[in-house]
């Protein structure tokens, strides 16, 4: 490093950076955290790519490297499938379905961006800090963003589309990542171009749940009138939407006025299918150009077509299986451990994706998380399964039923459980309902209780999970014991304190101490089994340049082109 | 003298379009009371479907005030006899409601979805029944000989292969191998006739192979039978040619059944396609029927229903028209 590089980061350590910036670039050179880690952690507390290289050099690492970027071919539209349709109207805070959140995506964005190797890119903030304890998160928003209703995007903004994000009362599904970590009190406009988020409990992962893994966080007009988003262009993305039909497709021209410059493309034709067959070949048959999301069973033909690239992204999207915890038969922990332990998870993996996952550790830190700890493998083990039966005074099995639905791969997960548990004696019998059905009923929340909804009431289920950046809402929503989706009805105090530390954890020291302990916790309890983390595959024809897999799969075009 | 004259003059048949105009009221009558006992049985069914729609729309995060009030505001609450009465009411007059899933109207949904069908349909008609009745014929025509097992082992196989084979085969061989077809049916905005056509023809191909060795043996059996007739013979001992007699004599007697199985494939062909339209991604009345459902759109999957049953009976009425039209003995027998 030369001087001058080594004064300017003395500097910057002294006089900029906090408590926060001083630990991560300590942690760095102290040898606590590799350099993919160290550059994810600073993308997240706001370090600029300036001091990202100085720290890097200062290691005596090679600096962050700038790829040129290639001049992409301007023009063309790009014809996307998009599989399933969503299920409901357009307004961003509503999405729970990946065909919302695509429609949607492609013409919204966030105050940051999580990029497929789980980095925070600026998008309209150009920088973000905390406080020590992060408990107040400081944005300072882009200037001279333009909505593409020819508004100028301001704080006003930005905090009337947070308040309603985090609004109990708005029917926001981005609760999930909000409820218990802010509420609309807190975010308040510091002035014209900077939001502070003043937090209910200190997160040091704060930037990632305003940033494209809360896929609801679109930025939208102050005076945004609801149900109008398909109607009216009003992102800041560099296409809008100009035409929108249920079901059917939705239709975007380039936005001239981004304040990313000219996106390559003239726009995107994006259309909808219920059917991977349908889409698969629809692709195969040069009618689409890209494929938000492919599943391993139904697109082998993909494979290894020349004309196709799968590209895989991974990520923590998941299968949950919990067990009701408070009720019989898997009210005793060596009972659920028994289950887990008859599960060849090597086999499911390749049976199912073929080889397109990480294998679950009955937590849910997936490997793709920086803090989380590696604990040795829960593998297929009969013999221990049966001890655990017999000292639960079950060696001679029980009967108990399987709840899922009719989607991706989970009635055929559920018959993989079946099969297995006949091992020790329990006799599965399998319930697959419609996603409706599954989801039906009431589910008050505690204190009320879990209302009557199959997914949250039965002996066992399998949920599937999306994705996230950081395990912060696994652990809030399905683990602790308030948690709404707490499907396990799991209750361990010591848990709650341990999470709660964790989220609250700024270093990635002291995050990996309390995953560890978290993770321990639940190896040893299994409320839940969590058999994989599978990778997000997206098939795209070789003619499109420039397109990234994202693990929560959106679908990100703004530097897309065509060959 | 004068009494049996009464009688005879009674009992002469009335004019022919007076027959047929009463034949078709009574049609009319029943088609009505049909339709209002489908109403009845899919206002019913959509009962029974698992869910709470107020959840369902709202997600899993909404409070249970909030659903209740959502179920409220949009009458779900209300005793069903009055959730009923107010959607047939409004049925009838033309305001199909609007979507709970979707937030606009059923109309807007159901509108483009039916006329995609009806295309569909149209051209899957076009193709199939002039083919099939022409399969048929010459099937019976050859009775026993290669060409009738030809036809007819062919008919068969192609019946007895699930719809989805078919298509699938047809989108791998012609769409996506050699690249001749389109394998998705719905056609880009403002495209002209023939691309529209050019789009629908691989699942109509689909279409036409599920339902040619149907039509095609019922053809054949009914050429078979009026072939034999004695009418048939008489026809040729008067000294017909075989083109005179095959024409006047033997179809026209011989389609009556064939007209009967075609109407009856209609509801199939409008409102059943779900599996074609699937793996063809196209927007039919049966996606959008099947989504209703399966997200307790009651407005949408009501109206979706009865429309298809209307356009089915629709087609029966005019099935029985042509019926009347070629056979005296129902044109009378609807007079009695």
């Amino acid at each position: 490093m030369d001087r001058e590089t080594r004064r300017r980061l003395e500097h910057y350590r002294r006089d900029t950076a906090g408590d926060v910036e001083n630990t991560l670039i300590d942690e760095f050179l102290d040898g606590e955290m590799d350099r993919s880690d160290f550059l994810r952690r600073g993308s997240v507390f706001g370090l600029s790519l300036t001091t990202l290289g100085a720290v890097l050099a200062a290691a005596g690492e090679v600096p962050v490297a700038f790829a040129r970027s290639t001049a992409a071919k301007v023009g063309g539209r790009l014809r996307v499938g998009c599989i399933p349709p969503p299920a409901h109207g357009l307004d961003p805070h509503t999405y729970a379905d990946t065909g919302s959140l695509v429609t949607g995506n492609i013409a919204g964005e966030m105050l940051n961006r999580t990029t497929d190797t789980g980095k925070l890119v600026p998008e309209l903030a150009v920088s973000w800090k905390s406080n020590p304890q992060a408990t107040v998160w400081t944005f300072n928003l882009r200037q001279g963003v333009k909505f593409q209703n020819g508004q100028e995007m301001t704080a006003d903004d930005v905090v009337a589309t947070f308040k309603r994000l985090v609004d109990p009362n708005s029917g926001s599904q981005a609760l999930s990542a909000y409820k218990g970590v802010i509420s609309p009190a807190g975010v308040q406009k510091v002035d014209a171009h900077t939001v502070a988020f003043h937090l209910d409990a200190p997160t040091g992962g704060f930037p990632y749940l305003t940033s494209s893994t809360t896929y609801q966080a679109i930025i939208l007009p102050a005076n945004y009138q609801l149900g109008t988003f398909e109607k009216t262009p009003q992102c800041t993305g560099a296409f809008k939407l100009v035409s929108y039909t249920p079901g059917v497709g939705a239709t975007y021209e380039r936005f001239d006025g981004w304040w990313g410059g000219k996106a390559p493309l003239d726009g995107v034709d994006l259309k909808y299918f219920s059917d991977d067959a349908a889409v698969v070949s629809a692709l195969l048959g040069n009618q689409i150009d890209l494929i938000n999301e492919v599943h391993v069973s139904t697109g082998r033909a993909l494979f290894n077509n020349p004309n196709v690239q799968v590209i895989s992204a991974k990520g923590a999207t998941h299968r949950l299986v919990p067990m009701l915890t408070d009720a019989p038969p898997f009210n005793d922990w060596r009972v659920r451990q028994a289950v887990a332990l008859t599960l060849d998870r090597v086999a499911i993996r390749q049976r199912l994706f073929s080889g397109f996952a990480s294998l679950g550790n009955d937590t849910p830190f997936a490997p793709v998380f920086a803090s989380s700890v590696a604990l040795p493998q829960r593998h297929k083990d009969i013999a221990k399964a049966k001890q655990l039966m017999a000292a639960a005074g079950k060696s001679s099995g029980f009967s108990t039923q399987l709840t899922t639905y009719k989607a991706f791969e989970l009635p055929a997960l559920a018959q993989i459980i079946q099969s297995s548990v006949k091992a020790i004696g329990i006799k599965m019998g399998l319930r697959i309902l419609t996603s409706t059905a599954y989801y039906a009923g009431s589910q008050l929340g505690p204190p009320k209780g879990w209302g009557t909804t199959p997914w949250l009431n039965t002996p066992i289920n399998i949920t599937d999970w999306g994705g996230r950046a950081i395990p912060n809402v696994y652990l809030t929503s399905s683990l602790e014991t308030k948690g709404v989706w707490n499907a396990s009805h799991y209750s361990n105090k010591k848990f709650d304190k341990v999470a709660k530390s964790y989220i609250a954890a700024i270093s990635l020291k002291d995050q990996r101490k309390y995953a560890k302990l978290c993770e321990l916790i639940l190896q040893h309890d299994t409320p839940a089994i969590y058999p994989y983390f599978y990778y997000q595959l997206g098939g795209v024809s070789k003619k499109v340049k420039g397109y990234h897999a994202d693990p929560q799969g959106q679908v990100y075009l703004s530097h897309v082109s065509l060959a | 003298m004068a009494g049996l004259l009464r009688r005879r003059a009674a009992a002469r048949p009335l004019p022919r379009r007076t027959n047929i105009a009463r034949f078709l009221l009574k049609r009319f009558a029943l088609a009505l009371v049909t339709l209002f006992l489908l109403s009845v049985i899919v206002f019913a069914a959509a009962q029974l479907l698992p869910g709470n729609v107020g959840r369902n729309v709202l997600g899993p995060f909404a409070s249970q005030q909030d659903v209740d009030t959502y179920n409220k505001l949009h009458g779900l609450d209300k005793p069903m006899l009055s959730q009923y009465w107010g959607w047939i009411s409004h049925f009838v007059r033309g305001d199909l409601g609007k979507s709970l899933q979707y937030d606009v109207s059923v109309g807007s949904l159901l509108g483009p979805a039916l006329g995609n069908s009806l295309k569909l349909a149209a051209l899957a008609f076009v193709l199939v029944v002039p083919i099939s009745i022409l399969g048929g014929t010459i099937a019976a025509l050859r009775r026993g000989r290669v060409t009738d097992r030809a036809i007819t082992i062919t008919g068969l196989s192609l019946t007895s292969i699930p719809e989805f084979v078919t298509a699938i085969v047809l989108i791998v061989v012609f769409g996506v191998a050699l690249k001749w077809l389109p394998v998705n049916a719905t056609a880009p905005p403002g495209a002209g006739f023939f691309t529209q056509i050019k789009f629908l023809l691989l699942p109509s191909f689909a279409l036409v192979a599920v339902l040619f060795g149907y039509i095609a043996r019922i053809t054949r059996a009914s050429v078979i039978e009026a072939v034999d007739a004695d009418y048939t013979r008489t026809a040729y001992l008067k000294g017909l040619g075989p083109r005179q007699v095959l024409g006047k004599h033997v179809l026209r007697n011989s389609l009556l059944p064939t007209i009967a199985v075609v109407a009856t494939q209609t509801g199939y062909l409008i409102g059943g396609l779900l599996v074609i339209e699937k793996l063809f991604n196209y927007n039919g009345i049966g996606q959008r029927i099947y989504t209703a459902a399966e997200n307790k759109d009651f407005t949408l999957l009501q109206s979706g229903v009865l429309i298809v049953g209307l356009v089915y009976l629709a087609a029966t009425l005019i099935a029985d028209l042509l019926y009347s039209l070629l056979n005296p003995r129902i044109r009378f027998a609807g007079a009695e």
